[in-house]
């Protein structure tokens, strides 16, 4: 292969550890390595992407000991996407943050950009490994990571969430050790693909245990009911750039290590209708809260907690369509949430309470930054032409192929009460009274540049599908098709050059 | 490049054009709008084939765009208004801001308008459905009037109804295998044999534009507090969108009669549209009676008509749907006009208000002529064309149904509309002039033209309804229904022939001007002003300002009468539903209480309650 995955880990350990010394050299350098770092990993994976779609697979194994003894990294179709997506989507919001005002001293300056680039490192990590311990090795990097950016800003909220996050997040960890320890007893390996292969020689009653244990754990990453507590907290009270990464990037990571688990791991049918049904009680209570919340960013968590949870619902229905239907709602919703993040941060950022009522009126002042949100407020409610309208048109053709009307229904209420807390803040940016003397932040060029770029790419998607859907069929055959990644990761004679 | 593309190409351009150049060059948006809707009418009538179709992949979806002779009649009516809003537009929203902001989401409403008349397949149609609607979402808050309620109440009804319609799409997909509707008629999706739910809230979807009962709650504030010109064309052509969809529903499923199931079912169905449409047309009328803000009152009228047109449709006879469909084309010219008359006013005047206007008829002489054209074709009085479209839907009711409470409705809630049609006109410009209204003019021209031009095709319509039944009934071919024979009602003179009604019309022309000639010339010089120092009250001599005309509490007596019927409102019960969502939305916030030990407990639960169930959850 032409670059090997071990690039997407490795260079950023090696900038990490770099960046406190070379700070010394120059002030500024922190905030340029982490640029230069999710550069190269977009090259990355535009180059591993061409590859893997000519290819099949791409694996990789670490340190000469070949699968399943050593630690592979595989590169599918479904993990690169994800993982190019992660690359693209964690240099828009580096950019975004570049300037980063209430960043002030130079040590903190320094954690911010260590911390940020490596929870996009374990994000990565988590979706690329072939081995389950060491997923739940780049699981506990994201955790401390995201816990320390969350009570980034020292004051009394940000610490709460970060105690709530830290303690929720301690469960979902020792869950999921719990749940490789067992598995570990029965099927003696540590290879996801060899674990797969052995499954079925477990009995029945630990195999479930061991399901429910994994979706304990990893439903607390991916934001299930009633696992979520912390999240709202979690979001509204990081720093903006970091929001963003919560709602773009480690979320995916967690809905990908349920999701993986669930179907290439286990062979369970009940497991199906239970991600539907956790699904669906997830996205009702979500978008409920979220139509009585006051504070911008909480509503934006709930409405991610929402989609999440309509997510896993189209995950869980299980055909061809429905997988592909998950994939690429969780596409558009990474872009389209990030751009809301982005924007609702600027338009908040001179608010002391953060609430809605401090951006009434502001879209006079601020018109590129509240056009902005308005479509991405547009694009997430699933309006055409925007692209948000093709993830939910799939998932719900997805569910009508199954007879699934009751569920259609409900989907369709939910989105009844988006438009309404969606539009309410839009036509409050534009049209209600606001006061006149708060200061607006107006960003600077590097901000613009990401949320445009993210604009831009929800008005092209939703005109031309197209351009994505070949990549996503392409995934969700993937991962639909257990048989051949067993079959490619044991077989496969590849070792580092 | 098919002429469908550009046409959107042309729409969506023109909409950004629209937006940015309001910063640039003020006032030249309205401009810039008028000329493109102008060059997409041009383009449409010229270019467009009825009958072809062009074919795409979007989204892995066969989509298909063509004109048919049915849509063809929506089609006159959405780019015509739209032209003539558009200008109307220039000089209506001139001191107003947020120029770009407007006519760009005019123009996306007409592309929506467009798209949904030349769309052939579901997911064309629901595209451009919601384009339509969010685009005049976004107009209707404009105003800014308590855009909380007004917009909201609108956008949420608008959702419930687009995504009934895409709850059926989808279904018409997985059950019957195909986007595309005419393939979807073919393979039976409408026949209501089985899945009835889909043709059901299809028909909701639409009814909810059309602004039929129980659904029609939105209709009176979105149309009364959104600004004028855009009224005109909410109003004129936006419902008969709902009409469109629902005239091809039902077509579809009156041409399957198979069994006796299907048909009791679809009888069933006619029914219940026919005593929605009467129900929403008496009490809407009954509210219209009482309004005192002109706008209103014209609101709650739209709705009105707009039942008439559901009852047509609902008979399912040819001459019902015939007689519905030239209401539908009138009804848009007619309102279309009213709104701008209204508009006119308003910007002259300052208000609407009927209680505080009176008398303009000196002031703003061709207003009143478009307002007294609209109103007598309103009314249903010949010679214009509301009378042909009334007559029609009363012949096909009393020959053709035996729903004889349904024509007591309908004839009642058209004597009515009599009553608020005289109110309109008199409120505002008959009686004494006000001392507050002296200073008015009339409105400047290139809002007259637009309006003049609708209330001479009334006029045309009324003498010549052989140039709409020509596309109506091309339509109605397309839509299946057997040849509808004009000439065959029972005043086979006044149809088939349409030089009878020249004579007739012809006549009363020349009376007309000859009388009012004879007045004109004969008595202006010896009119005088009848000041009302002439008059007296109870031995006093009244002021000058005191206006002495009866406008404050107009109907009063009336109103008294039908008290209880103005007690039961629809409104009460959606908005006792919203409380009710909302107060569960609270609950289920509360969920969320903040304490991080209870979020640990919430895991423990989840955790201990899936580990004891965890044989029946994941038994395989």
């Amino acid at each position: 292969m032409v670059i090997s995955p071990i690039h997407y880990i490795f260079v950023p350990l090696v900038a990490a550890f770099a960046i406190p010394l070379l700070s010394k050299l120059n002030k500024e350098l922190p905030r340029i390595i982490p640029g230069i770092v999710l550069f190269y990993n977009i090259i990355i994976s535009f180059v591993l992407m061409q590859e893997v779609n000519e290819v099949g697979y791409i694996s990789e194994v670490i340190a000469g000991w070949r699968a399943p003894i050593g630690i592979n990294l595989i590169i599918t179709p479904f993990s690169g996407f994800l993982v190019s997506l992660i690359s693209v989507l964690g240099f828009l919001i580096w950019l975004y943050g570049f300037r980063f005002k209430k960043v002030i001293d130079d040590g903190e300056l320094r954690s911010y950009n260590i911390l940020q680039m490596m929870m996009i490192t374990g994000a990565i990590g988590i979706i690329i490994t072939g081995d389950i311990f060491n997923l739940f090795v780049f699981l506990e990097i994201v955790a401390i990571t995201a816990v320390s950016l969350t009570s980034f800003y020292r004051g009394r909220d940000g610490a709460e969430a970060g105690f709530k996050y830290l303690l929720i997040g301690g469960f979902a960890s020792a869950m999921i050790l719990l749940a490789i320890l067992i598995l570990y007893t029965q099927v003696g390996t540590l290879n996801m693909a060899e674990i797969a292969e052995r499954m079925h020689t477990v009995p029945t009653g630990i195999k479930s245990t061991i399901l429910i244990l994994f979706i304990v754990g990893f439903g607390i990453e991916a934001e299930l009911f009633p696992l979520n507590g912390w999240a709202p907290d979690a979001y509204s009270q990081a720093p903006g750039p970091t929001s963003t990464a919560f709602a773009g990037i480690v979320v995916k990571a967690g809905v990908y290590g349920l999701i993986r688990i669930i179907f290439t791991l286990f062979d369970i049918e009940g497991a199906y209708d239970f991600l539907i049904i956790a699904g669906l009680i997830t996205m009702i209570i979500a978008e409920a809260a979220a139509l009585k919340q006051t504070n911008l960013k909480r509503m934006l968590a709930y409405s991610s907690i929402g989609q999440m949870g309509l997510a896993l619902i189209a995950f869980g229905i299980g055909t061809k369509e429905a997988v592909f239907a998950a994939m690429f709602l969780l596409l558009n919703h990474a872009i389209i949430k990030s751009l809301l993040f982005m924007t609702g941060s600027i338009l908040m950022y001179n608010s002391k309470e953060k609430t809605i009522s401090s951006l009434h009126g502001i879209a006079k002042r601020l018109p590129f930054i509240s056009i902005l949100f308005a479509i991405g407020a547009f694009a997430i409610v699933g309006l055409p032409p925007f692209s948000g309208f093709w993830s939910k048109l799939y998932i719900l053709s997805a569910a009508a192929d199954k007879e699934m009307i009751f569920l259609i229904v409900t989907i369709l209420a939910v989105s009844v009460i988006e438009i309404i807390y969606y539009f309410r803040v839009v036509s409050k940016l534009y049209f209600a009274e606001g006061t006149t003397n708060v200061e607006v932040y107006k960003p600077k060029i590097n901000a613009k540049i990401s949320m445009l770029i993210l604009g831009i790419a929800i008005f092209v998607i939703g005109f031309y599908p197209d351009l994505v859907t070949g990549y996503l069929h392409n995934a969700a055959d993937i991962l639909l098709d257990k048989a051949s990644y067993i079959q490619y990761v044991l077989n496969t004679d590849s070792t580092i050059q | 490049m098919n002429i469908f593309f550009l046409l959107i190409i042309i729409l969506f351009s023109g909409a950004l054009l629209s937006f940015v150049s309001n910063r640039i060059v003020p006032k030249i948006s309205g401009i810039i709008s008028f000329l493109i809707i102008s060059l997409v009418s041009i383009l449409f009538f010229s270019q467009v084939n009825i009958g072809e179709t062009f074919q795409f992949i979007l989204g892995e979806i066969p989509m298909q765009y063509g004109v048919t002779p049915y849509t063809y009649i929506f089609a006159i009516i959405v780019l015509g208004l739209g032209t003539l809003a558009a200008m109307y537009s220039i000089e209506y929203m001139k001191d107003k801001d947020r120029l770009g902001y407007f006519y760009s989401n005019f123009l996306l409403t007409i592309l929506g308008m467009l798209g949904i008349v030349f769309s052939q397949d579901f997911i064309s149609l629901f595209i451009f459905w919601e384009i339509m609607t969010w685009s005049s979402y976004l107009l209707v808050i404009y105003n800014g009037y308590n855009s909380r309620n007004v917009g909201m109440k609108y956008m949420i009804f608008s959702a419930i109804g687009a995504y009934a319609m895409l709850t059926a799409i989808v279904s018409i997909k997985a059950n019957y295998g195909t986007y595309t509707i005419a393939e979807a008629i073919q393979n039976g999706a409408f026949n209501f044999s089985e899945h009835m739910y889909i043709p059901i809230m299809l028909l909701v979807g639409f009814a909810v534009k059309a602004a039929l009962m129980p659904l029609h709650v939105w209709a009176p504030n979105a149309y009364s507090k959104s600004p004028m010109s855009f009224t005109s064309i909410f109003s004129g052509a936006m419902s008969k969108m709902g009409i469109l969809g629902i005239g091809l529903v039902l077509a579809s499923a009156y041409s399957y009669s198979n069994n006796d199931d299907t048909t009791n079912y679809i009888t069933a169905l006619r029914y219940t549209l026919g005593w929605l449409g009467g129900i929403t047309a008496v009490m809407a009328t009954i509210y219209a009676l009482i309004q005192t803000d002109a706008k209103k009152l014209l609101a709650y009228s739209s709705v009105a008509q707009l039942g008439y047109i559901i009852v047509g449709l609902s008979t399912g006879t040819e001459l019902g749907v015939m007689a519905a469909l030239f209401l539908a084309v009138v009804h848009g010219i007619f309102k279309g006009a009213l709104f701008m008359v209204v508009g006119a006013i308003e910007k002259q005047v300052g208000t609407t208000d009927m209680t505080k206007i009176s008398g303009l008829i000196r002031k703003m002489p061709f207003t009143f002529f478009v307002a007294l054209v609209s109103i007598i074709a309103l009314a249903g009085v010949p010679p214009l064309g509301g009378f042909v479209g009334k007559w029609m839907l009363y012949e096909a009711l009393i020959t053709e149904s035996n729903n004889y409470f349904l024509i007591i409705v309908i004839f009642f809630s058209s004597t009515a509309a009599f009553l608020y049609s005289y109110r309109f006109l008199f409120g505002l410009f008959l009686g004494q002039e006000e001392k507050e209204t002296e200073h008015v003019t009339e409105a400047p021209i290139t809002m007259i033209i637009p309006m003049m031009i609708l209330a001479i095709l009334l006029i045309v319509t009324g003498a010549f309804p052989g140039i709409l039944f020509e596309p109506i009934s091309h339509g109605m071919h397309n839509l299946g229904f057997s040849d509808v024979n004009w000439s065959m009602s029972v005043l086979v003179n006044v149809w088939g022939e349409e030089s009878n009604m020249t004579y007739i019309n012809l006549s009363i022309g020349i009376v007309f001007v000859v009388i009012f000639a004879f007045l004109t010339i004969k008595g202006y010089k010896g009119t005088k002003n009848v000041g009302t120092k002439d008059i007296s009250t109870g031995g006093e001599i009244p002021t000058e300002n005191e206006n002495l005309t009866f406008q404050l509490d107009f109907f009063k007596p009336f109103e008294r009468a039908a008290a209880p019927l103005y007690k039961r409102s629809m409104d009460k019960i959606w908005n006792d539903l919203g409380n009710a969502i909302d107060s569960l939305s609270d609950f289920m916030r509360k969920i969320y209480s903040g304490n991080g030990q209870t979020y640990a407990l919430f895991v423990v639960i989840f955790l201990v309650i899936l580990l004891l169930f965890k044989d029946t959850l994941f038994a395989n």
